[in-house]
């Protein structure tokens, strides 16, 4: 192995040695994990694969993962959408401060606390006293059960998601936004391309790699939600907001079934695998002029 | 540069010895709780393990584990053991009984406790018929709260409350406040709807008991037939009606609790820590604490949550761990440790000692002690079976479908845990 070689072999070392140490090695233990049963005593014994049809039998599991999956479905597309638009409005302020003013206000929710922010948003939800119904009483609009709704619960929750992950987003696109070069538009400008095809014709194209990153980042986030539920509604009421990953947290660490916990968590990892993989696939165009 | 290496030796070797040695200073047991809300009763560990110190050479250090997500940790540090403590508090059928991390209590402090325990919770702290944890807290059992001036309010002797479940429930519409859309603003029970179903059914069983109902059998091996009879049928109707057909409880109040000492209900189902609670966050709250309706029968003194301490079979220290529980095993420190926090003692001996009988809640102590001791469910998935049970229980206050059905399929759930 020549130097320059053994240079770059070191340099990557500290990170796959933290990587091996806190991912891969956990990842396997679970994979070896799914196959074998916790028995009374604390003993271990090997099942094969019958922890796997347990649990893919079990219908308390596919309903955290539609919630889940309902969750995701009402946070990620709008997060993205709405993140995009704000950085498209930031981009537009021509002053610096008042950029990085409104930038700042809107990545602080990022800079919080999960538990702390759910704990925050609870108040505001609380059907009695929260300020959300306060302010919508004032509108005529009759008091809701925000967190104790069946029906609620996952749109409420899936609007702090958005909220907390808005600043984040917005941060990537707004980087990306400035990285394009000014010439595009002004070629764009003299051709009398209007601004909605400028958005369509050269912005969207060339934030295409960001918008599948932060789409799959919040797919990823989404999928893996566990904070704000667990500070909330513990899953609740009557399971309209369990998630996979608290049913999972509640299979190792309540009923100490380390065995189905794993296999859940074997779950988790493949999905979200092979949904990002799909996703970077079909989306991932490289757009050059 | 032999003489640079010289003096560095130099320097090690007597830096070595001016440290102070190792075995000089005090061992440590490590003694872990999630009781977070009950700050007086553990620091009495660590003032009393000072008095241990100076005898054996032990001290104790206290860790206080937020109670959510206790398990996680108590799990991975019992697992990884180098890191775990001591002594730790927790339930015996869970930490002894699905996982093997007690040590056998040894056999005079077992004798010692068994000797000195109410009746109703010899059975607290053993896993078959070995004891291995200590019981911590008497008057874990639900009894009955009510808000005197709502019950004035509304027309109620509140030195006169209902002593049967139909008493009960007429009470509870009296003291039900409607708003014009018929939402109540003020409601007679508060009921507990929210957080982990282990919770819900927690705050349910004292209803199934008083019907005469049970959620496992006897010998806890069999769900079909118990959760599902015809007596839990009728008790999951009566505590579903309570929010969906006489309105006399209500989603909309978050937190049980809060609703009490908010003055938005007038009742409340809680254990002996309770008082403390509200004269600490609600002191004006005029409240006095009674006995739990009986229904077919009375739903007396029982518990899902059997607190205990118990030493680590894998503690290097277990020696000492014991010792410091034999120290503290005596009427004297019960009393103390308690009464410090506000919480009932332990000890036979204790029970009518002017502490106790001072507090609003002697009366219905007793008479709760007097009822028949209720089902009792210490098995070590009684946490996932409790799950399953809370589930149907809370999909039939949210109106998700009828209590036949729901208990039928939680009834089957849990016979396939219990089979597993």
């Amino acid at each position: 192995m020549d130097r320059q070689r053994r240079a770059g072999l070191l340099f990557v070392l500290p990170a796959v040695v933290y990587f091996g140490g806190v991912f891969l090695v956990p990842l396997v233990e679970s994979v070896i994990g799914s196959f074998y049963r916790t028995v009374p005593g604390g003993l271990s014994q090997f099942v094969g694969t019958r922890l796997y049809v347990k649990v893919l039998t079990d219908p308390t599991f596919w309903q955290a993962v539609g919630n889940t999956l309902s969750l995701l479905v009402m946070s990620v597309p709008v997060t993205v959408v709405v993140a995009l638009a704000v950085a498209l409005g930031l981009h537009r302020l021509r002053s610096l401060e008042a950029r990085s003013a409104w930038a700042a206000m809107y990545f602080l929710p990022f800079s919080v606390s999960l538990v702390a922010a759910a704990l925050v948003w609870q108040w505001i939800y609380d059907p009695v006293y929260g300020v959300l119904n306060h302010a919508l009483a004032g509108l005529g609009v009759p008091p809701l059960k925000w967190l104790q709704s069946l029906d609620l619960v996952r749109p409420s929750l899936a609007a702090v998601n958005v909220w907390a992950r808005l600043g984040f987003d917005t941060m990537i696109f707004l980087a990306a936004l400035q990285a394009i070069p000014a010439e595009y538009y002004e070629a764009a400008a003299i051709d009398g391309a209007s601004a909605w095809q400028a958005l369509r014709r050269i912005t969207l194209p060339l934030l295409n790699p960001q918008i599948v990153m932060v789409a799959i980042l919040e797919l990823i986030f989404n999928f893996k939600i566990f904070d704000t539920v667990y500070a909330t509604t513990q899953g609740g009421p009557a399971g309209a907001s369990q998630t996979v990953i608290m049913l999972l947290y509640d299979t190792a660490f309540k009923y100490f079934r380390l065995g189905d916990a794993s296999v859940m968590a074997v779950f988790v990892f493949v999905s979200l695998l092979l949904v990002t993989l799909l996703q970077w696939r079909l989306f991932r165009r490289q757009v050059e002029y | 540069m032999r003489g640079v290496r010289t003096v560095a030796v130099t320097a090690v070797v007597a830096m070595a010895l001016a440290a102070p040695s190792s075995w000089a200073q005090p061992k440590k047991l490590v003694f872990w709780t999630h009781w977070e809300q009950n700050p007086e009763f553990n620091k009495f560990y660590e003032t009393r393990g000072k008095d241990f110190g100076q005898k054996t050479g032990y001290e104790v250090q206290v860790v206080t584990v937020p109670y959510q997500g206790y398990e996680a940790k108590y799990l991975a540090a019992l697992m990884g053991k180098s890191g775990a403590p001591d002594i730790f508090m927790g339930m015996t059928h869970h930490w002894c009984g699905q996982y093997d991390f007690c040590d056998k209590m040894p056999a005079d402090l077992a004798r010692t406790w068994g000797e000195n325990l109410p009746k109703y919770m010899l059975n607290v702290g053993k896993w078959k018929g070995t004891r291995y944890g200590i019981p911590i807290e008497h008057g874990n059992f639900q009894q009955m709260y009510i808000d005197a001036e709502l019950f004035k309010k509304a027309g109620l002797d509140p030195d006169k409350p209902p002593k049967t479940l139909d008493d009960w429930l007429a009470a509870m519409k009296k003291l039900t406040v409607l708003d014009a859309k018929g939402e109540p603003t003020q409601v007679g029970f508060a009921l507990r709807h929210k957080g982990h179903p282990v919770g819900i059914t927690d705050k349910f069983l004292p209803f199934a008991h008083a019907f005469g109902a049970r959620m496992l059998s006897p010998n806890l091996e069999k769900a079909t037939g118990f959760a599902n009879s015809a007596e839990m049928v009728a008790a999951l109707q009566f505590y579903s009606d309570l929010v969906n057909k006489h309105k006399v409880a209500s989603t909309a109040f978050p937190t049980p609790e809060d609703a009490f000492g908010q003055k938005r209900a007038a009742t409340i189902f809680r254990e002996s820590w309770f008082f403390g609670w509200v004269k600490k966050n609600a002191p004006d709250v005029a409240f006095k604490v009674y006995a739990l309706p009986c229904g077919k029968t009375c739903p007396g003194a029982g518990n899902l949550f059997p607190w205990t301490n118990m030493v680590a079979k894998s503690s290097p220290h277990k020696q000492a761990a014991w010792d410091f529980m034999k120290f503290i095993s005596n009427a004297k420190d019960d009393l103390d440790q308690h009464q410090a926090q506000g919480i009932l003692p332990v000890w036979t001996a204790n029970l009518d000692s002017a502490y106790v009988k001072s507090r609003p809640d002697y009366q219905s102590t007793q008479e709760m002690l007097r009822q028949p001791v209720p089902p009792e469910y210490y098995h070590p998935k009684s946490n996932e079976l409790a799950t399953a049970f809370g589930e149907a229980v809370v999909a039939a206050l949210y109106g998700k479908g009828q209590p036949k059905p729901l208990l039928d399929e939680a009834a089957a759930k849990m016979d396939r845990i219990l089979r597993d």
